[in-house]
């Protein structure tokens, strides 16, 4: 065969790929079906849900959910492929990350998924073992498994190193605007943080208020919000641009603006228009530093049980109780704090929302203001904001500062910011998954071993094109999600996949970054031994895997 | 005071450069793509003179391929207020480019030009001479400092022998050198605002220049791989493998 023989080939390959994922996509849909009847079957009683039997048959559930989350990335991705090829835009690289994707994902979805490394949901546990099978062993998916070989594997590897300067190794299909975003913030992530990161961490310093100052006058904190507030009017894609890069410098600089987003959500949701003319404008400026103040020491997934209590004395309220978990709470200003209101009640429905204004701390005095105490609870990584459990006796909130003015609307208040808050991190997943990816290829490109690279070994490369194909996955997924979100649509279903999966894969490559370190990934002094320890949080906050999983399965059954 | 800002659309200074292998040239494809760093400096510097109050108007004007617009729209995300392109497929050299900017600047008039002493990629340092001499107006280049005042500017150049500080009246070329200032990052506000600002583009081939190459390039070869490097025991030993490769 000639040489120009052969890139026909390649070329031909390329051109057709789009058209079969697309088929190999409509192939899984019987798959999908069987497995929410299968979970159906065993939930629900007289057309309900049965709660009892929905915790008896988690198992069952999450891997629905796993399964729904693996189809759903398929689907995505396949739709992105097909739009890049008709732009003219769908390269070998994006067509070999496809192949690579498509049949590892695909033979999962016959053999198993992965929920934990501990956990995995098989076909039979869903009923869908020849289903499954059958879908698998046709011709078209078998095509695209069969060009998953070591060979294409060897040639993305390289085209991956020669991906050099881009921000993103495949074209993501986003507009100019959006790559200009991140075009600005990959450049700020390595200038002004990545060199500085692994420092911070070592030293459990803060993030520097330099920094902060900085992305409120690049506009972080008022991204999403109308120009109205100081904002720039961006859509959520924009948001999961901007996080991606800067989490990609380092996750606490990325999770800096997730507490603007979520205190910025709530304020708007609870449309009080005093609260909104005063609020919006300090947390875009960066004037108003917020943080979220939900969780207590025996209230994390369970929300509904929450015991802080806030008594109406006169023109203020009046808070007792502890809260834990709260991120950056010295440095706030405002703390989003979700109260019982209505002492008569055990679930959510006494639950509502304060804007409760704070002093900002010094690290001599981090907590100054009367009736309010904290302590820092030290932590593995995503570090830079420190982590306080916080006590209040006596703490007054002005009954002005009621969110949306109506109390028992906590609850919902916050559950309207989940969305948001989930695709947030789901694309802070994606930026700490990428940085593993960038340092573990550094470190493979530049340690010789037996004469080699060791990035000519087959198996560490094979290891950066793993990292990469799921990335561009989970990437497409969380795209659409925002896009969703951005439409107005519904989305949770959504969000919850794209955190679901982005935190999986964030700790695959940071642990997989690592093990291509050797015994130097597991001294402190080399920086992908933090990326570990902050990719570690990832699958714990903003709604636990396991909770994630949960919310899926409870959206698939309501179908 | 309006100030025309030349750019170039470059390899990224990150990109570690790879040479095609017939050695005809640098391999493109998938390569990241950016302006050139003294470019930025010179539309930090413009931008800057704008927010003083001293510039009323920035031009930021490019030559090249149609995707060169994602360079000037950098340029208007960093504060340039509007924008012109005109598109060849050609890669120009120093000349050609000097013939098309002094073009721009006899439809413009602007009271001065600032641009970067030289683009990374070509290294020629010669496009900001060549348009003085073309316009017959006074030169400033290798600026590490701009002061505007009274239809006048004085620029302080590094030289080899320190600084020199130079009065020349506007209009008047000003190259820009690498510590006049740091750029900013576009924020960004100014990236949404930087969408609504016009880019006019038109084809370079409409001035009349000669865009022909007349240079012609021969061979593009990468820089001789380092060999590994041994180890000695002694000062002695290490005289005598100096002598021994006849370095001393």
């Amino acid at each position: 065969m000639t040489m120009s023989q052969a890139a026909e080939n390649v070329q031909n390959q390329i051109n057709e790929l789009p058209a079969l994922l697309t088929s190999a996509v409509k192939e899984l849909k019987p798959v999908r079906d069987a497995a929410v009847n299968f979970a159906k079957a065993k939930v629900v009683v007289d057309g309900k849900i049965d709660r009892k039997l929905v915790d008896k048959e988690q198992h069952i559930l999450h891997g629905l959910a796993w399964y729904q989350t693996y189809i759903s990335t398929l689907t995505e991705t396949a739709k992105w492929a097909n739009e890049l090829a008709s732009a003219g835009a769908f390269t070998e690289i994006e067509a070999n990350l496809c192949v690579v994707l498509f049949a590892d994902y695909l033979s999962d979805i016959a053999a198993g998924i992965m929920m934990t490394q501990v956990e995995r949901i098989r076909p039979t546990d869903l009923g869908i073992k020849s289903v499954a099978q059958a879908a698998i062993d046709g011709e078209i998916c078998q095509k695209i498994i069969a060009l998953n070989t070591q060979e294409l594997k060897t040639r993305t590897a390289e085209l991956i190193h020669q991906v050099q300067g881009r921000a993103t190794i495949e074209n993501t299909g986003l507009d100019e605007t959006l790559e200009m975003v991140r075009d600005t913030f990959f450049a700020f992530a390595n200038e002004k943080v990545k060199p500085f990161a692994h420092e911070w961490h070592l030293k459990d310093d803060y993030i520097p208020m330099e920094i902060i100052d900085e992305l409120a006058e690049l506009g972080v904190f008022g991204l999403t919000l109308e120009e109205e507030y100081g904002g720039s009017g961006l859509g959520k894609r924009a948001m999961c641009v901007v996080s991606e890069e800067l989490s990609r410098g380092y996750i606490g600089v990325g999770s800096l603006g997730t507490r603007a987003e979520i205190a910025c959500e709530l304020i708007i949701n609870g449309n009080d228009e005093e609260q909104k003319a005063h609020y919006l404008p300090k947390i875009a400026s960066g004037e108003i530093l917020p943080t979220a103040v939900f969780t207590e020491p025996n209230t994390g997934s369970d929300l509904g049980s929450l015991q802080t209590r806030a008594v109406k004395e006169g023109d203020k309220y009046v808070i007792t109780g502890n809260k834990t978990w709260i991120t950056h709470a010295a440095r706030a200003d405002l703390m989003t704090l979700l109260v019982r209101t209505d002492p008569n009640t055990n679930n959510f429905k006494g639950l509502s929302m304060l804007l409760a204004e704070k002093e900002r701390g010094t690290d001599e005095n981090p907590f100054p203001t009367k009736g309010m105490t904290g302590g820092e609870i030290h932590v593995l990584g995503y570090r830079g904001m420190k982590e306080f459990e916080l006590g209040f006796d006596g703490f007054e909130v002005p009954t002005k500062n009621l969110l949306g003015g109506v109390e028992g609307m906590g609850f919902k208040h916050l559950m309207a910011t989940f969305e948001s808050a989930r695709i947030q991190t789901a694309a802070r997943a994606i930026g700490v998954a990428q940085n593993a990816l960038d340092i573990g290829l550094q470190y493979a490109t530049e340690r010789k071993q037996f004469g080699d690279y060791i990035y000519a070994f087959p198996r560490v490369h094979n290891k950066i094109v793993q990292m990469a194909a799921e990335i561009m996955g989970v990437r497409q997924l969380t795209y659409f999600a925002a896009l969703e979100k951005d439409t107005g649509a519904r989305c949770d279903l959504e969000a919850g996949m794209a955190k679901l999966l982005a935190a999986r894969i964030a700790w695959a490559c940071a642990d997989n970054a690592l093990q291509i370190h050797g015994g130097n990934g597991f001294a402190l002094e080399y920086q992908i031994s933090r990326v570990l320890c902050d990719a570690r949080i990832l699958n714990i906050f903003e709604g636990a895997g396991e909770i994630q999983a949960q919310v899926i399965a409870r959206r698939l059954l309501e179908e | 005071m309006k100030i025309l800002v030349p750019v170039k659309r470059v390899i990224d200074y990150n990109v570690k450069v790879r040479v095609k292998t017939d050695e005809t040239g640098v391999d493109l494809a998938n390569v990241k793509m950016s302006m050139n760093p003294f470019c930025e400096i010179a539309v930090e510097e413009a931008v800057r003179l704008k927010e003083k109050g001293i510039a009323t108007e920035v031009v930021a004007v490019s030559i090249g391929v149609t995707p060169a617009q994602e360079t000037l729209r950098t340029a208007l995300a960093m504060g340039a207020d509007r924008a012109i392109l005109l598109t060849t497929d050609v890669d120009p050299e120093p000349l050609a480019v000097a013939k098309l900017l002094k073009a721009v600047f006899e439809e413009e008039k602007p009271d001065a030009v600032i641009m970067g002493k030289q683009a990374i990629d070509g290294d020629n340092n010669a496009t900001g001479q060549m348009l003085a001499a073309l316009l017959d107006l006074p030169q400033a280049t290798f600026a590490s400092e701009v002061v505007v005042e009274g239809g006048k500017a004085k620029v302080t150049r590094e030289v080899d022998g320190g600084l020199q500080t130079l009065e020349v009246a506007l209009p008047a070329i000003i190259t820009v050198d690498l510590r006049l200032n740091e750029p900013r990052f576009a924020s960004l506000p100014n990236i949404m605002k930087a969408k609504k600002k016009p880019i006019d583009i038109k084809e370079a081939s409409a001035y009349g220049v000669d865009l022909a190459p007349h240079l012609k390039v021969t061979k593009v070869t990468e820089p001789p791989k380092r060999s590994a490097g041994i180890k000695v025991e002694s000062v002695g030993e290490l005289v005598a493998k100096l002598k021994d490769a006849g370095v001393i």
